[in-house]
């Protein structure tokens, strides 16, 4: 973190969180859909993108890295590897699949209008705040099943460079890209109004990680705030029950910032502490830019007539969001955009279970969304 | 026939989650193939998501339609069938 000031973190992060949701609106940069799509189309033009992110964002690191300019690496509210990341992938992957996108892509859907995100919004809430009636048992188990308590990340486990590992990762994936490039798979033609081309949402989004490293000491993250909103909601109606709760009580972060001396501490309990002003700002952000994006193309759509299946579907899907980034200590966010590209351990293995969760999740929604649909016959 | 005297299936997905926009328009297809291949009817959909404009013209053309996409007020319509990518008069 390069500043204590509050101030100034509320306003940085917000600016951050503005660009992310315009640029993904813009290309409908959804992460649920690119996994998803993978098992239900076989289809795997947008995940593309989200490799080509991760794959930036690993050189950005790494570069900042060697510049000297990451005194926090790996970065804080980082574990050791645990099998608990791996189930806590694996519901996540189902809940995002069944909510129609992850915990940001919520966000920007709500920005335009999506009452289902909305709704989706409300389950991850509800499931934020059920994980913490569950979290000492699950973080007992999340203790008894790591795996190696020496190393955060592959290199440290491994006992090699970073700059090694991740340029034996990025040069074959670079060639990857200029060989996609010359078979011209980086353009998408759409006909949508002001489409972004997702390649460059990409790129931003990868600015952006780097960018909230640089100013917070660590990447963009959001769910331990929709924890803290869970708490708050809950306060006004339980306040004895949350303030006993052993997981809205708990500091999970408390470190001071080795460049700035800046005080960094946060829980997931209702309190306007740092995490809360890295975090709030950023989902406040991308619900806004998406929003001025759909009233900039005069896109913003408000419908409630929808199928209630649907309605209980993300509700339940959101439920799982909720419940797995406490169960996984973070989201697909926190683990593919930040974790991921310092390879770190916690969110390889968040990865592994997040497939087979989207390969589940991808069922059941086929199943739950073949028994529609609202057509009409009508003559000219 | 001509453009004018297709019958019209209209499908309104707008608000709905993703990607029932496209499972829907697919399912759509093979149901009224058809009709839609010998021209008797069009099938219009009308949505608000992004990516269904983009994916759901792709589909249709793979699967040997040609397609149409045209804004209308804050939502896009996608015509699926034996049509002109320009549209008719009115």
């Amino acid at each position: 973190m390069i500043t204590g000031n509050l101030f100034f973190l509320y306003a940085a992060n917000f600016i951050l969180g503005l660009m992310a949701g315009f640029f993904m609106h813009r290309s409908d940069y959804c992460v649920a859909g690119m996994f998803r799509d993978i098992f239900l189309f076989r289809r795997a033009t947008m995940l593309r993108f989200l490799f080509l992110q991760i794959i930036v964002t690993m050189v950005f690191f790494e570069l900042a890295r060697r510049a000297g300019l990451l005194s926090l690496y790996p970065f804080p509210l980082l574990g050791p590897p645990t099998l608990t990341a791996l189930a806590g992938g694996f519901l996540f992957g189902i809940g995002m699949v069944l909510a129609g996108g992850c915990v940001v892509g919520t966000l920007y859907r709500i920005g335009a209008g999506n009452v289902l995100s909305i709704v989706a919004l409300v389950g991850i809430l509800a499931g934020s705040a059920l994980y913490a009636e569950m979290h000492p048992w699950w973080s007992r188990l999340a203790k008894n099943a790591i795996l190696t308590r020496d190393a955060i990340t592959l290199p440290q486990l491994l006992g090699l460079s970073p700059t090694i590992l991740i340029g034996l990762i990025t040069v074959p994936a670079i060639l990857l890209f200029l060989h996609w490039r010359r078979r011209n798979l980086w353009r998408r033609s759409s006909v949508a109004d002001g489409y972004i081309q997702p390649g460059q949402t990409a790129l931003v989004l990868a600015g952006i990680s780097l960018l909230s490293y640089l100013l917070n000491g660590m990447p963009i993250g959001v769910t331990t705030t929709y924890a803290k909103m869970a708490a708050m909601i809950e306060h006004i109606i339980a306040p004895d029950h949350v303030d006993h709760s052993a997981y809205f009580s708990a500091r999970s972060l408390d470190i001071i910032h080795p460049d700035s001396g800046a005080h960094l501490a946060g829980s997931g309990g209702p309190y306007l502490d740092t995490i809360w002003a890295i975090q709030f700002p950023v989902i406040a952000g991308i619900v806004l830019g998406s929003l001025l994006s759909a009233l900039h193309l005069r896109e913003l759509t408000l419908r409630t007539r929808l199928p209630s299946r649907q309605y209980a579907m993300v509700l339940a899907g959101g439920l799982l969001l909720g419940l797995a980034s406490r169960m996984a200590s973070g989201c697909n966010i926190w683990h593919l955009m930040g974790g991921l590209p310092i390879l770190a351990l916690q969110s390889l293995l968040f990865l592994a279970g997040l497939l087979p969760g989207c390969w589940l999740g991808s069922s059941i929604l086929a199943r739950a969304l073949s028994q529609r649909p609202l057509s009409s016959m009508s003559a000219p | 026939m001509s453009e004018k005297q297709q019958h019209i299936i209209a499908i309104d997905m707008r608000g709905q989650v993703c990607p029932a926009c496209l499972l829907v328009a697919m399912d759509s297809m093979n149901k009224n193939r058809n009709a839609l291949q010998n021209g008797s009817a069009r099938l219009c959909i009308t949505t608000d998501n992004r990516e269904a404009i983009t994916t759901i013209p792709s589909t249709a053309r793979n699967m040997g339609y040609s397609t149409r996409v045209m804004k209308k007020a804050s939502f896009y319509e996608i015509c699926i069938g034996i049509i002109s990518p320009e549209g008719v008069e009115p």
